[in-house]
């Protein structure tokens, strides 16, 4: 029988260890007294898009903040449960989280550069690992900014403070400051929401091209979004992880009620 | 003239998505040309295995339109189409639904073959080749339009069905009259005159995805008006 | 007691807000005046200090014995006293030309003319003659004109300027050598020890002969009662005719005393000449606090507001460190002393410098201990701003720094701090002003009226952190004592006021200029 369109979907809920990018096991985690993740399980794909989809408070934020340790900054963040990156379990508190950080990059709802030259903010990462030379980081920066897209636009004035870019541009920027660091997974954490719609798309288009370098994981709270950019979609509710399956399915014939109020719409 | 213009979405991979999905309803289209062609063929040789492929062969046509059905479905849940793309998929739905039901037609018109009721008549027989060539370049026509999204190929295309009706029409009083001169056939003049009507309301349905088309170029809804409105209608666009 | 009306119920809504924003503003108004008055009171009596009066012919007759007195006058100030206006006057008299100070009053003074004939003849030792200069004398020169009198000036000053330079290279050499003698035990009649005398005594000679011819340059001036002093003209340093200068004259005049005013030393008991030792300990002392204070408070900050978890004690530590802003100086005056100096410095001292006790070195009131106590006085302020400059980070730049694989000391040394810079300017800013004004506690732990050295010379270690250093607050504050008897000496208070007024205006609009400047850098979009 022909087949009209090629579409392959892993079973992202019985996914091969080759393809596990990130692995969560019974991973809960509460701020104080308060529980925001319950006991959560789900393997994400390599070289994928994986949104996090779910309203707010929901513990979206929090689950892709646990793929690289940033939520040691909070003070009463207590966890149990494994998050296993490469074979190692990046709970252990053997973990190298500096180390760790450098192979699994992230993104910010604001664009968040530092307050100096748009080439300082690139090679920031870099210099903390010690790479000093001229050229090493030249080349380093050139080929990050091309990955975001944003080299043709700045490579004119890459000693200019980074803060004159517009809000698209420092977005890419800190994506490209990211990407230096050649990082096995991007961390997304709303990264278009306070840019204009038309920047969205650039910036969604980019994440697709950057698909080939890294997994992608991106939390949003913009439905459209998640269905236009993700592969693979999961939907929380409270702290729980309710609906896990590649986009397409789950947003044209969401198996669970609780997904399809939640993206028709529905939730009072 | 108004083009949609696939190639300056932001977004590259609903280009992509679009592009296929345009020519995946061109290859359906032409795969349902293949079906009419290869009926009229065994019509004409009277050749029952040619007429048995065709059968079986309109499953494939199924089976695609209820992919491209899928396709439009999952491009609108994720992509969330606007105007002109919106009325591209929408189009496409549409089209996919009249071109499956000419794949039934034509599986009914392969089935006289098969049942071995071919018309005995050389002159009827000739006849319905006829109407059934002119339902073919009609057809070839109509996926040329959409292929190019052309409102005015698909408006001289739209007014060949007219000929066609008209001769329809002179082939039914024909089939009329020859059967009151040879009533005992009745049953097998019954199962022609339905090939027949299959072969008109193929024609038919490539005036629909005419129309389709129309709408789709012009933004202007051309269904269920009057071919001199339509006229009116295009001259005050261009 | 009956009940007061309510406003509500006198006034409308209207009203009501018209009264209270009159009330503001009255408030505003007066605190204006208020600060108008100090800077223009500063300005009048302080700038008054430089501009040259103009001289007038007196005679009027002195109060104390009330006998009448023909003399050149420069009216100090004048004020209002009984409805009568009274002036303060300095003048020359035959008794005591170089300046006498009186009150007057319109009913004991008889006659007043301008005099431009008359001179002002500053002496180098702070004094000053009001009189006619009439003519100059010098060794074999009988031309005796006023014409020359530059000229004269130039002559004796080289004069001055041999002989120190005999005494300086010579005599020091000869003497230096002498004592080299002593320390071998040379005889007295040893040949070297002749040689050395010989050369003392040509060179003693020569100092003589230089020093007679220097005194024969005399400059004599007649005063209004005609008599007639005469002034060795090696003493005279600066003659200005008042009454024969121009308006704008008499600002370059007033400018070349606010020079000598910022470069030399104080005289006649700080009533007189600059004020350069006080200013320059005034910066160094600030300047060295600066140096203590500033990692200090930025380091403690950075512990608090970024390592240390939110706990009880942080809380107490916070609290002490607000109310360590509140403590009076003189306290943190009494603790320099009491820590510092006899504590610190006197173990110092038992502990590496035991040779020179019990003459203490390090255990006395010095610049270094008053830096340290002022540091300690100002440490709430910096601690306070930084804190409130960290506080200002984004949090998304400090995740975005951390989420580079930076550690929490990177991100503080290269994205906090940098963003925190004009939080920690604002707080060393007040800090240094603070500094400057306070007078209490550095008269405990180092500031004193009149030091002999500076603490920076070109003896090693050029840097004599233990010395006792001139401060402009103390200035201030031992002028404010004389004032009731000298005028003169208010005035130049009022000067030192002004200059400090000026140093902290100075330093203020440098940090808002570079708070500015660092805002654009790190604040902006």
């Amino acid at each position: 029988m022909l087949t009209l369109f090629e579409r392959e979907h892993l079973d992202v809920n019985n996914l091969a260890e080759a393809d596990t990018a990130i692995r969560v096991e019974q991973l809960s985690l509460r701020f104080g007294s308060k529980p925001v993740l319950e006991n959560i399980s789900m393997s994400i794909p390599k070289h994928q898009i994986t949104a996090l989809i779910g309203q707010s408070g929901c513990g979206k934020s929090t689950l892709i903040s646990s793929f690289n340790r940033l939520n040691d900054l909070h003070q009463h963040c207590h966890y149990s449960g494994k998050v296993i990156i490469n074979g190692r379990d990046i709970n252990s508190r053997k973990e190298n989280v500096a180390q760790l950080r450098t192979q699994v990059g992230m993104v910010f709802q604001r664009p968040n550069p530092f307050p100096m030259s748009i080439f300082d903010n690139v090679s920031y990462g870099l210099r903390l690992q010690g790479i000093n030379t001229r050229r090493q980081l030249d080349e380093a920066v050139e080929q990050a900014l091309h990955d975001a897209a944003l080299w043709n636009e700045v490579k004119d004035r890459l000693f200019e403070p980074a803060n004159v870019l517009s809000g698209g541009q420092q977005q890419r920027l800190v994506i490209a400051r990211a990407l230096a660091l050649q990082p096995e997974i991007l961390l997304l954490d709303e990264p278009t929401s306070a840019l204009d719609p038309l920047t969205t798309l650039f910036i969604e288009e980019l994440m697709a091209g950057l698909k080939k370098r890294c997994s992608i994981v991106i939390v949003t709270h913009n439905m459209q979004q998640a269905a236009r950019v993700s592969d693979y979609t999961a939907f929380l509710h409270q702290g729980r992880l309710i609906e896990y399956s590649d986009s397409d399915t789950l947003f044209t014939t969401p198996r669970k009620k609780q997904t399809e109020d939640y993206i028709t719409g529905r939730y009072g | 003239m108004q083009q949609v213009a696939f190639n300056t979405h932001i977004s590259g991979r609903f280009n992509t998505e679009l592009e296929n999905l345009r020519n995946s309803v061109l290859t359906m289209g032409g795969e349902v040309e293949q079906q009419l062609v290869d009926t009229l063929k065994a019509i004409q040789l009277n050749h029952p295995g040619l007429a048995e492929k065709v059968i079986v062969n309109d499953l494939k046509i199924n089976s695609m339109e209820m992919q491209i059905d899928k396709e439009c479905l999952r491009i609108i849940a994720k992509r969330h189409p606007t105007a002109s793309d919106l009325r591209l998929v929408m189009t496409i739905s549409k089209v996919i639904t009249d071109i499956e039901r000419m794949g039934d037609e034509i599986e009914r018109i392969a089935r006289l073959v098969t049942k071995q009721k071919l018309p005995s008549s050389a002159s009827v027989k000739s006849s319905m080749l006829l109407i059934g060539e002119r339902v073919a370049d009609m057809m070839r026509g109509t996926f040329d339009a959409f292929a190019r999204q052309d409102e005015k190929a698909a408006l001289e295309v739209y007014e060949q069905d007219t000929r066609i009706d008209s001769e329809y029409k002179k082939l039914l009083t024909f089939i009329a009259s020859e059967m009151e001169k040879n009533t005992e056939s009745m049953q097998d003049w019954l199962e022609i005159l339905w090939a027949l009507r299959s072969l008109e309301r193929v024609g038919d349905r490539c005036k629909n995805i005419c129309e389709y088309v129309i709408s789709l170029a012009s933004g202007e809804d051309a269904r269920h008006t009057s071919l001199e409105n339509l006229m009116q209608k295009l001259d005050n666009l261009s | 007691m009956s009940k007061l009306p309510s406003l509500s119920s006198v006034l409308n809504a209207g009203q009501r807000q018209s009264l209270f924003i009159g009330i503001c503003t009255f408030f505003t108004a007066i605190l204006l005046l208020a600060m108008v008055s100090i800077v223009l009171l500063i300005f009048a009596r302080g700038g008054g200090y430089f501009w040259p009066e103009d001289i007038q012919q007196l005679q009027f007759v002195r109060a104390s014995d009330d006998q009448p007195i023909t003399a050149y006058g420069q009216y100090q100030n004048q004020f209002e006293q009984g409805g009568e206006p009274v002036r303060w006057v300095v003048y020359s008299h035959a008794r005591n030309p170089y300046g006498n100070q009186t009150l007057l009053d319109d009913t004991n003074l008889l006659q007043a003319r301008l005099a431009p004939e008359a001179a002002r003849i500053s002496l180098r030792d702070g004094r000053a003659i009001l009189g006619e200069p009439l003519k100059v004398t010098a060794p074999s020169d009988p031309d005796v004109s006023l014409n020359r009198l530059a000229q004269r000036l130039t002559q004796v000053r080289q004069i001055e300027q041999s002989i120190a330079g005999i005494r300086d290279e010579q005599l020091a050499d000869i003497h230096q050598k002498l004592t080299e003698l002593d320390q071998r035990k040379v005889g007295k009649k040893a040949p070297a020890r002749l040689t050395l005398n010989q050369g003392f005594d040509r060179w003693h000679k020569r100092i003589l002969t230089l020093e007679k011819q220097r005194d024969a340059y005399q400059l004599f001036v007649r005063l209004a009662d005609q008599s007639i002093v005469s002034v060795a003209l090696i003493e005279v340093e600066h003659l200005v005719y008042p009454g024969q200068l121009s308006g704008w004259q008499k600002l370059g005049e007033a400018l070349y005393e606010v020079g000598g005013f910022l470069s030399e030393s104080p005289k006649q008991a700080n009533t007189a000449g600059g004020v350069f030792p006080a200013l320059f300990g005034t910066v160094l002392m600030v300047f060295l606090m600066t140096i203590i204070v500033t990692p200090f408070g930025v380091l403690a900050a950075i512990y608090l507001n970024e390592y240390a978890s939110n706990n009880g004690l942080i809380v107490v530590i916070r609290i002490a460190v607000s109310n360590m802003a509140g403590v009076p100086s003189i306290v943190y005056g009494v603790f320099g002393l009491g820590f510092f100096i006899y504590g610190v410095g006197g173990n110092i001292d038992a502990l590496f410098f035991e040779a020179n006790l019990p003459a203490p070195t390090l255990g006395t009131p010095g610049v270094f201990w008053a830096s340290l106590t002022m540091a300690i006085l100002t440490l709430p302020v910096v601690i306070v701003a930084t804190e409130e400059g960290l506080r200002n980070v984004p949090q998304g730049l400090k995740a975005g720094s951390y989420a580079l694989g930076a550690t929490k000391a990177e991100t503080v040394l290269y994205t906090i701090l940098p963003m925190a810079s004009p939080g920690i300017m604002t707080g060393v800013i007040l800090a240094i002003a603070r500094a400057a004004g306070e007078v209490a506690p550095l008269m405990l732990v180092g500031a004193v009226k009149f030091a002999p050295n500076l603490p920076i010379d070109a003896e090693f270690p050029y840097l004599h952190l233990e010395r006792q250093f001139m401060h402009l607050g103390v200035l201030i504050y031992d002028g404010a004592f004389h004032s009731q008897t000298d005028a003169k000496g208010a005035s130049m208070m009022f000067a030192a006021c002004l200059l400090l007024l000026v140093v902290v205006f100075v330093l203020n609009i440098l940090a808002v200029l570079l708070r500015t400047k660092l805002r654009k850098r790190y604040h902006k979009g």
